[in-house]
Order: structure tokens, then C-alpha cells, then sequence
């Protein structure tokens, strides 16, 4: 009889396995398929805009990237800002998202919901004013600097104005990420127990000192994925800077490919493929080593 | 004990607050001034520019009688049902189901999963032209026309099913992520129990796995309908709204009215009206799913 | 509001400060689309090197609305660059109406070669206030672009069309005899600007009453040649003589224009001088052989006869109205004027130097297509504009775009027309 169960139970297991390859099979047949042109086309030296087999295989899209165009810059510009953007958003959601979960206060609720309703705004319809908002900061900025610096105030406002400078993307790019950042810190905090803090606090500890020894470590699988979450949406986002960055020395990856593809007739495909890959590695390596942990913090977060 | 207590709240509102200037700043304020705006005839160009007056409820009397506003709203329902609410839940679901089993290759397909994820709106927006543009050329047609279907053109013929299908492969992997977490908090042991007691795995599914989920398969909704109601850069790549506002999903329509008949106004009062439905429907769902945050 | 004014005093303090300060002076250009971009650079040094300054020429996006999308907001803001262009005739009233333009008329009466400016040229920019704002570096000039080489294999006849009839009578023949479709003219909301430039100006310009800005500043939409010029599309696609389906999707030129004309699956189209060299020329993607032989032009037929050809400021320049460096960036515009700057646009984009002298430059009486039309330019006929342009343009291309999906009739199409522009401007500003 046992044995007669178990073989059964076996055959269950197969048809289940089965069942998980075909399902995992098609998915990811969906989810790859896309790619095949944007890789293709980026080492083909006759590139189309539909897929084909290279005929001659080449790095020249690559190389051309680097020489011809300011690929080198593109990236350096796109991996800087989008990574101060991101250190900020986990600072300041770490701190933040802790305050909301400790927080007893009464408009802590219209505040979480308030600022995940507030995402639905496409930032389509926030530019024109954040436009405004922005362009006043960088007058004030460059009234006040002009005055003391003269001539090196241009080279200074690049990187502290507001348009047309890395401050003012960042501030931007972090500003539209945090209210995500901050649902996911908050949740975080909720799953960790106050206890450890309490015991701080008996310990006399101030309010540093137990961000520093217990609220951090504790933090650092949630600040991960908060940090992870913002890199790639930011990374993604190319509105934000089209419109708020001009100079050619401040061109991110996407504004060179958004360029390279806005050549209407002109359109070189292998180029556009070779940005595009070269625009998509970065995420792409987050999500693959971060997957595993990502699913954990997450478990966290959904039982808290 | 209360002296101490007070000076927590005092410390974590300190905590809280550069993160409350800076969407203040960068977030609220400009909401706001969207709010002024739509009670005005403010345009990028033209007399108004110059001197934009206040128009009172000019712009939502229009906003009503605008059979495209209606329409952009209706296709961002469908968008948002077929690609976030079933498309996405549905393959994310699924993916993370038969990946909680010990099956070769697992990694691999995670990987493949999370891939579309990664790719940058704009990114995504090419891949999917050259998959659907371009006649018999398209990827697509030549996948159906190997199994003898003459292929339509794509984004003319199921302009709406199609960005669908396109927003749907882009999020399977957030929702494989959530519902992974949410199933990986179903104990072990009650699925033990369940299984020698003869259950089916339907049955299991059904009268555990589903239920326990629950509260994740909640929130996952929440979050993944918010954010598809903002999706632009993906289908503005790809259509542009069209062909004849099939695909005009409201963050296309807010663009084209106020950045291509520069109509600022009019943008930000439907703008206005987009938060609103959507703060509704937010309020509606957690008050029937009565979620603790 | 407030932040507008606290922006507009952070201005005036900015340039205080940089009045104060003699640093190096810098003007900004702002250009699109690579083959304009590399015919500005060619005359960039020449230009830096006689005013003693430096010039920063900056890429902005290639297609026309993405252009002005870009430029209007930073107009808007007061951060856009020091000149640029209007991308067509009708955009300019408004962005003189918002005030973003720098008032030129003094400086271009003063000009060296005021002179050599087209009469025509002159009359285009000159603005519904009397002022000027742009300077007329070139023309465009339009008519119906046909495939000589298929009519005439087909025993078409190839002769001018008399009247709108007749036209459409030759297009039914087109379809019926070859199989191809017969005549395009832009339409259609993706098309932006030119539902309006490219056709719907055509058709008004042949009715009884063609001035569409009225002399009180008013709009005329209200008239029988508006319905009427909306009626032409409507036959043109309920009998099936022009392509619809490629209008509906983004970039709606590509297809027709790039690749149906070229292959003879379209026979004839509006279009301007632009096409012999840009679209078809030696230059383009799917160049035509022989592109002069094998593609005629026909003037536009009016409605019950009488032709025209269609003549209009092409990318005029402008300087910006909040530039840090008015006069400068005034200088620099005149030398963008110059007749090299001029020809070297032309042998690149097909348009017409605003400027009688240019016939005499060797480099452009090698662009053997244009020659003749630059001789003709003053024939053209124009339509006066008006603030209001912009509005109305887009409402051309909403009322183009439900006949293309075939959702009305002319008479819906008008009404969408003149209940769009009511809409914005208000209804005493239609008549």
C-alpha cells in the first residue's frame, strides 16, 4: 500500500514538474523574444529595424558608441546622477520610513496613502511646475554666486544649479522615487521587532547612537531593495531629463538614445541597439544578483 | 515615561522631515500649482501665455462634454484590468507558483522573468516596435505567419490588446516578486499537513495558498494599479496614443493636451480629475479590503 | 503666479550681475534634425570668428513637435536658448502673441541686405502688429508633387488640373487605371503642424474667401471654403484615393512620403521644393533616379478654377526676447541671414534662400531643381496669419483626423474644426 501511494504520488510530482517547465517555458519564451532584435542588431554591421541573422558580425556599433558619439559621457553622467539620486532616496527613506513606522501620529495614515496616491500623477502632468520651482531656485542660486565667482559661475552651476545641472536632476530623479522608498522602508520597520530599540533605550542609548548600532544593520536588506527599486526606475526615466538637462556635457544615456532614435529618417539601428544594450546592463545586473534577497525582504515586508 | 515619549515623536518628525521638504518641494507643490493651473487658461503659446486669466470651471464644463477624455478614460480601464489586474497577476502568479517547486533551471528562468523588468521604458518602447511594426517584416508576423496565420497589422488592427500584452510582459516580474514573498509566508507544515490528508493541489490552492495570500494579493493590486494609471514612456514609444486615440491612455492624453496643442490648463484640469477618480478608488478598495497599514 | 514674479526679479538681478562682469560671451543656438544642424555648423566659425564670441550650437529633437514641445517650455520658463527657429510660418504669431520673441523691425530695415530680401519674404514676416520678429533665411514653396514617369506610362494625362473637380476626376482616373493610391494630403493629428501646412492652407487659398484671419482679429472658420476644403478630404477618403491607414500611427510621413511615393504605390502629393532633394533627392533613403524628370509639379487648382502656388517663411529665426545678449544675439541672426548660411541650408533641406543675391552663387545654381523655383518665388501665393494659428492648426488636424477614421461627415468635421478653437479661444474669437 505505501508503496503504491508513494509511486502514485510520484507520478503526481512529475505531471507537476511538467506542468511548472511548460509554464516557465512559455513565460520566459514571452519575456525573451524581444531582446533577440536589440542584441542582434547591436553587433550586426547592417542593422533593421526588423530581425534578421547578421551577415557580418562586428563591434564596430559598440566602438562607435564610445568614439563617435560621447558614449563614455553618457554613462559616466547617467551611472553619477543616477547614483547620488539613489544614495539620497535610501537616506533619506531610511530615516524617513522609520519615522512613518514608529510614528503614532495622526496624519500618518494620509500621509502614506497620500503620497503612494500621488504616483498616479503622470509626471507628465508635473513638469510645467516643477519647471518653474526649479528655475527659481537656479536664479537665486546664480544671483547669489555670480557676484562672487564672475566667470567660473557657469561651471560651478553645473554642478549645483537647478536646470541644467546634476543638483537639480538628482533632487528631481530622488524626488520621485521616495514616496515608493518609502512605503518599502516603512513596511521593513514594521517586521522589525521595537523590541531591539526598547532595549537601547534601557541601555540608555540616544536617538544616534541607536541608529547607529541597532536600526542600520537591521535595515540594511530593506535600504537594499528600496535602494535597488529606485536605481532602476530612475535609471528608466528619461522625461526628467530631457527636459531639465541641455548642456552636452550633461547628456545621460537615455537622452543619447531618445537623440539617436529622434533622427527620424536617419535612424542608424546598429547604434540605437548598441546604446540600448549598453543603457540596459546596469539594471539588468541589479535585478539578477539582487532576485534571491529581493523575494526575502519582501517576505518580510508582506508578513509585517 | 511620557516626558520621553514626547521627544521620540518631536526626534522622529525630525527624521521625517527632509523627505517631507523634498516632496513638498519637488512633488506637492507642483500638484497644487497643477490644481491653480486648471482654473485658467494658461498655454505653453499664444495670447494666454502672456497673460493667463482665471477661467473658473471653463476647462472641466469642456472636460465633460470632451468625448476623448472619456475615451482616454476608458482605455486606461482596460489597460489597467487586462495588464495589471489579469495579465501580469496572472503570469506573475503563475511563475511564482512553479517556481516554489525544485525544478532545474530555476535561476535561468527568473533570470529570463525579470529581464523585461529591468529594460528602461524607452528601451522596452523599441524592442516592441520592431516585435510589432513594420508588416511582415514584425517579429511577431513572422512568428504567426511559421504557423501558416496571415499576420494583421499589429498596432493598427489590436492597438489596445497590444499594449496590453507590451505593459504585461513588462511587469511579471514585480508581481512574481510580491506574490513569491506572499507565498513564501505560507507555512510549510500546513501544506504538509493539507497534502497527506489527500487534498488535491487544486484543492490547495484553493483553500489555502489562495486565502492565506490574501492580504498580499491586496496590496500587490493596489500598488500595480496606481502605477499603471501613470505608465507614459513605455506606450508613448511605442504609439504615441494612436492610431485615432485607440491607445490614448490618460498620461498620453495629458501630454498631448498640454506639450502638443499647449493647452496647460486643460491638461492640468484633467489631470486633476485623474487624481481624484484614482484617490477614490484607492479609498473605496482599502476601506472594502479594510488593509492595516 | 508668485513664483513667476520672484523668478522674473531673480532674472533681473542675474543680469545685473552679468552686465557687471565681462566674461566670455557665449550665444546659444538651438537647432534640430542632423541635416540642419551640420548646415548651421558650416558657417558657425566664419560666424565666431568675425563677431569674436563663441556659439554653442545645441541638439534638440529632430521631429517637429517634439522640437517645439522642448523649445515652448523653455520659452515659457525664460530658459530657452539665444535663437532659434520657428518650425513652420503659422507657428509664429502666437509665440509673438506670448510675447517670447525679440521685436527685430528697426535692426532688419537697417540690415546691409535688407534689400535683397524677396518682397514676398518680407510681407510673410511681417506680423499682424506691423512688427517684425523673424528673419526670412528661407522659403518653402508648395504644390502637388506627381509621378510623371507612372501617369505617363498609364496615358494619364499630365496636364495642370483647372479646378478642385478636376482634380479630384484625375485621382479617381489615378486609382482606377494604375491601382495605386492617387493623392495625399497631410492629415490627421499625428501629423501636427502639417494638416494645416501641407494641405488644409492649399484648399482655402483656392476658395472665395481664403484669409482666414479676419481684420479684427478674429478667426473666419465659420465660411463655406472651410467646409468645403474639409470636404475635399472627406471625397479623397471615402472614395479611397489616399492611403488612411498610415496616417493613424505615429511619424504618419514615413510610409507614404518615404516609401509609397518612391515605390509608385502613391502617385501624387503635396509637397514642397524640399521634396526633390530631401525625400526623393540623391540624398534621401529611397532616392527617386532622375527625380526632377520623373516627378512634375501642378499648382493648386483654386475651387472653380485659377491656380497657386503656395509660398511660406520655412524655419524663420528668431531672437529670444528674455536673451541675456539682445544685441549680440541680434548680430549673430543677420549673419545666419547670409546668403552661404542660405545656400548651405538649401543644399541640404531643398528650401529656397529668402534672398534675391543667392541666384548668383555658384553653389546653389548647382542645385539645378531649385533654380527655377527661387526665380518664381515671387509669383507665390500666402495666407495672412494671426495669433490663434496654433489653436487652429490643431483643430484642422482633429477635424482631418475623425474624417480619416471616417467618423463624420465635412459638415461634423467643421463643427469639431470651429467647437475645438471655441473652445481655447472663446467664441468671439471665431467668426
Amino acid at each position: 500500500m505505501p508503496t503504491a501511494l508513494s509511486s502514485a504520488r510520484r507520478r503526481q510530482r512529475h505531471g507537476h514538474s511538467f506542468l511548472s517547465y511548460s509554464t516557465l517555458l512559455l513565460i520566459s519564451v514571452f519575456c525573451i523574444v524581444p531582446f533577440f532584435w536589440i542584441f542582434l542588431s547591436s553587433f550586426d554591421g547592417d542593422a533593421q529595424l526588423f530581425l534578421h541573422w547578421p551577415q557580418q558580425w562586428t563591434f564596430d556599433n559598440y566602438t562607435r558608441v564610445f568614439t563617435v558619439e560621447d558614449g563614455g559621457l553618457w554613462l559616466f553622467n547617467s551611472l553619477f546622477i543616477v547614483g547620488c539620486a539613489t544614495i539620497l532616496v535610501v537616506v533619506l527613506a531610511g530615516f524617513g520610513g522609520y519615522a512613518l513606522s514608529r510614528s503614532r501620529a495622526w496624519w500618518k495614515l494620509p500621509f502614506l496613502y497620500g503620497i503612494l496616491l500621488i504616483r498616479v500623477l503622470p509626471p507628465t502632468a508635473l513638469v510645467v511646475p516643477l519647471y518653474t520651482i526649479l528655475l527659481t531656485l537656479n536664479n537665486w542660486e546664480s544671483a547669489i554666486l555670480r557676484p562672487i565667482f564672475g566667470g567660473l559661475t557657469r561651471d560651478i552651476m553645473r554642478w549645483t544649479g537647478f536646470i541644467d545641472g546634476y543638483l537639480g536632476i538628482i533632487l528631481v530623479l530622488a524626488a520621485m522615487q521616495l514616496p515608493l522608498a518609502l512605503w518599502i522602508m516603512k513596511t521593513f520597520f514594521d517586521s522589525v521587532s521595537p523590541e531591539y530599540e526598547e532595549a537601547a533605550i534601557i541601555d540608555g542609548a540616544s536617538l544616534v547612537q541607536r541608529i547607529r548600532y541597532v536600526l542600520i544593520p537591521l535595515a540594511l536588506p530593506g535600504l537594499a531593495a528600496a535602494g535597488l527599486f529606485s536605481f532602476i526606475f530612475a535609471w528608466g526615466d528619461f522625461l526628467m531629463p530631457l527636459i531639465f538637462l541641455s548642456s552636452p556635457e550633461l547628456q545621460t544615456l537615455p537622452l543619447g538614445l531618445f537623440r539617436a532614435f529622434l533622427r527620424v529618417n536617419e535612424i542608424d539601428y546598429g547604434l540605437l541597439a548598441a546604446i540600448s544594450i549598453i543603457y540596459l546592463l546596469p539594471p539588468a545586473a541589479a535585478f539578477v544578483f539582487a532576485r534571491r534577497f529581493l523575494v526575502a525582504t519582501f517576505t518580510g515586508g508582506v508578513k509585517g | 515615561m511620557k516626558h520621553r515619549r514626547r521627544t521620540a515623536a518631536w526626534q522622529l518628525n525630525l527624521l521625517l522631515f527632509p523627505s517631507a521638504l523634498i516632496l513638498a518641494l519637488f512633488i506637492i507643490y507642483p500638484a497644487l500649482y497643477s490644481v491653480y493651473m486648471s482654473f485658467t487658461n494658461e498655454a505653453l503659446v499664444g495670447p494666454s501665455a502672456r497673460n493667463p486669466s482665471l477661467v473658473g470651471f471653463r476647462n472641466y464644463l469642456r472636460l465633460f462634454g470632451d468625448a476623448e477624455f472619456w475615451n482616454a478614460l476608458y482605455v486606461t480601464l482596460v489597460f489597467v484590468v487586462g495588464s495589471a489586474i489579469i495579465g501580469q497577476f496572472v503570469l506573475g502568479l503563475a511563475s511564482a507558483l512553479a517556481l516554489t517547486r525544485r525544478i532545474r533551471f530555476r535561476s535561468l528562468f527568473s533570470v529570463f522573468i525579470l529581464l523585461p523588468n529591468a529594460a528602461p521604458e524607452v528601451v522596452a518602447g523599441f524592442m516592441w516596435i520592431s516585435m510589432l511594426a513594420g508588416g511582415d517584416n514584425a517579429t511577431l508576423s513572422r512568428i504567426v505567419m511559421f504557423f501558416g496565420i496571415t499576420p494583421p497589422d499589429w498596432l493598427q488592427v489590436f492597438p489596445l490588446w497590444m499594449i496590453i500584452i507590451v505593459n504585461t510582459w513588462r511587469g511579471i516580474a514585480t508581481a512574481m516578486i510580491l506574490l513569491s514573498a506572499g507565498l513564501s509566508t505560507i507555512p510549510q507544515d500546513v501544506l504538509e499537513a493539507a497534502r497527506i490528508d489527500g487534498a488535491r493541489p487544486f484543492q490547495i490552492f484553493r483553500r489555502i495558498t489562495l486565502p492565506l495570500m490574501l492580504p498580499t494579493i491586496v496590496l500587490y493590486m493596489l500598488i500595480s494599479a496606481v502605477s499603471t494609471i501613470a505608465v507614459f514612456g513605455l506606450i508613448y514609444t511605442l504609439t504615441r496614443g494612436g492610431p485615432g486615440g485607440a491607445t490614448e491612455l490618460v498620461s498620453i492624453y495629458i501630454y498631448n493636451q498640454s506639450f502638443t496643442a499647449f493647452q496647460l490648463g486643460y491638461g492640468a484640469a484633467v489631470s486633476v480629475i485623474v487624481l481624484l477618480i484614482s484617490m477614490a478608488i484607492g479609498i473605496a478598495y482599502v476601506r472594502m479590503m479594510a488593509v492595516k497599514v | 503666479m508668485q513664483s513667476r514674479i520672484l523668478a522674473l526679479g531673480a532674472c533681473a538681478l542675474t543680469l545685473l550681475a552679468t552686465t557687471s562682469i565681462a566674461g566670455a560671451q557665449t550665444i546659444r543656438i538651438a537647432e534640430h534634425r542632423q541635416a540642419r544642424i551640420d548646415a548651421l555648423n558650416t558657417v558657425v566659425p566664419a560666424i565666431e570668428e568675425s563677431l569674436g564670441i563663441e556659439i554653442e550650437v545645441i541638439e534638440y529633437p529632430a521631429p517637429e513637435r517634439d522640437y517645439l514641445t522642448r523649445l515652448l517650455t523653455e520659452l515659457r520658463a525664460g530658459n530657452a536658448p539665444d535663437l532659434f527657429t520657428a518650425p513652420r510660418g503659422q507657428d509664429v504669431a502666437d509665440m509673438v502673441a506670448s510675447g517670447y520673441l525679440a521685436p527685430i523691425t528697426p535692426d532688419i530695415q537697417a540690415w546691409t541686405d535688407y534689400d535683397q530680401l524677396f518682397d514676398v519674404a518680407v510681407e510673410l514676416v511681417t506680423s499682424y502688429d506691423g512688427e517684425i520678429y523673424v528673419l526670412p533665411q528661407m522659403l518653402n514653396v508648395q504644390q502637388i508633387y506627381f509621378r510623371r514617369d507612372i501617369l505617363e506610362e498609364h496615358g494619364i494625362s499630365t496636364e495642370q488640373p483647372a479646378t478642385w473637380a478636376d482634380l479630384l476626376d484625375r485621382a479617381r482616373e489615378i486609382r482606377e487605371v494604375t491601382g495605386a493610391y492617387a493623392l495625399l494630403f497631410p492629415s490627421g493629428v499625428t501629423w501636427g503642424g502639417g494638416a494645416f501646412g501641407e494641405g488644409f492652407q492649399y484648399l482655402m487659398a483656392g476658395t472665395p474667401t481664403p484669409e482666414l484671419a479676419g481684420e479684427d482679429g478674429t478667426l473666419n472658420l465659420r465660411t463655406d471654403g472651410v467646409r468645403d476644403a474639409l470636404n475635399f478630404y472627406a471625397d479623397l477618403i471615402n472614395d479611397d484615393l489616399m492611403p488612411v491607414q498610415p496616417l493613424l500611427g505615429p511619424e504618419p510621413w514615413v510610409i507614404p512620403k518615404y516609401e509609397m511615393f518612391p515605390a509608385g504605390e502613391l502617385v501624387a502629393t503635396t509637397c514642397g521644393s524640399w521634396c526633390y532633394i530631401y525625400d526623393w533627392g540623391p540624398e534621401s533613403r529611397n532616392p527617386i533616379p532622375d527625380v526632377t524628370q520623373a516627378v512634375g509639379t501642378w499648382a493648386m487648382p483654386g475651387q472653380d478654377g485659377g491656380v497657386h502656388v503656395m509660398v511660406d517663411i520655412d524655419s524663420p529665426w528668431a531672437v529670444n526676447a528674455d536673451s541675456a545678449e539682445l544685441e549680440l544675439a541680434t548680430q549673430v541672426l543677420f549673419e545666419i541671414g547670409s546668403v552661404e548660411a542660405a545656400v548651405a541650408y538649401a543644399e541640404r533641406l531643398g528650401n529656397i534662400p529668402a534672398r534675391r543675391d543667392a541666384a548668383d552663387n555658384p553653389d546653389f545654381q548647382a542645385l539645378t531643381a531649385l533654380v527655377p523655383v527661387h526665380a518664381n518665388v515671387e509669383n507665390g501665393t500666402f495666407l495672412r496669419t494671426a495669433p490663434g494659428f496654433s489653436v487652429l492648426a490643431e483643430g484642422v488636424a482633429r477635424a482631418t483626423d475623425a474624417l480619416l477614421r471616417q467618423e463624420t461627415d465635412a459638415d461634423g468635421a467643421h463643427e469639431i474644426l470651429v467647437e475645438y478653437v471655441v473652445n481655447f479661444l472663446g467664441d468671439d474669437a471665431v467668426n
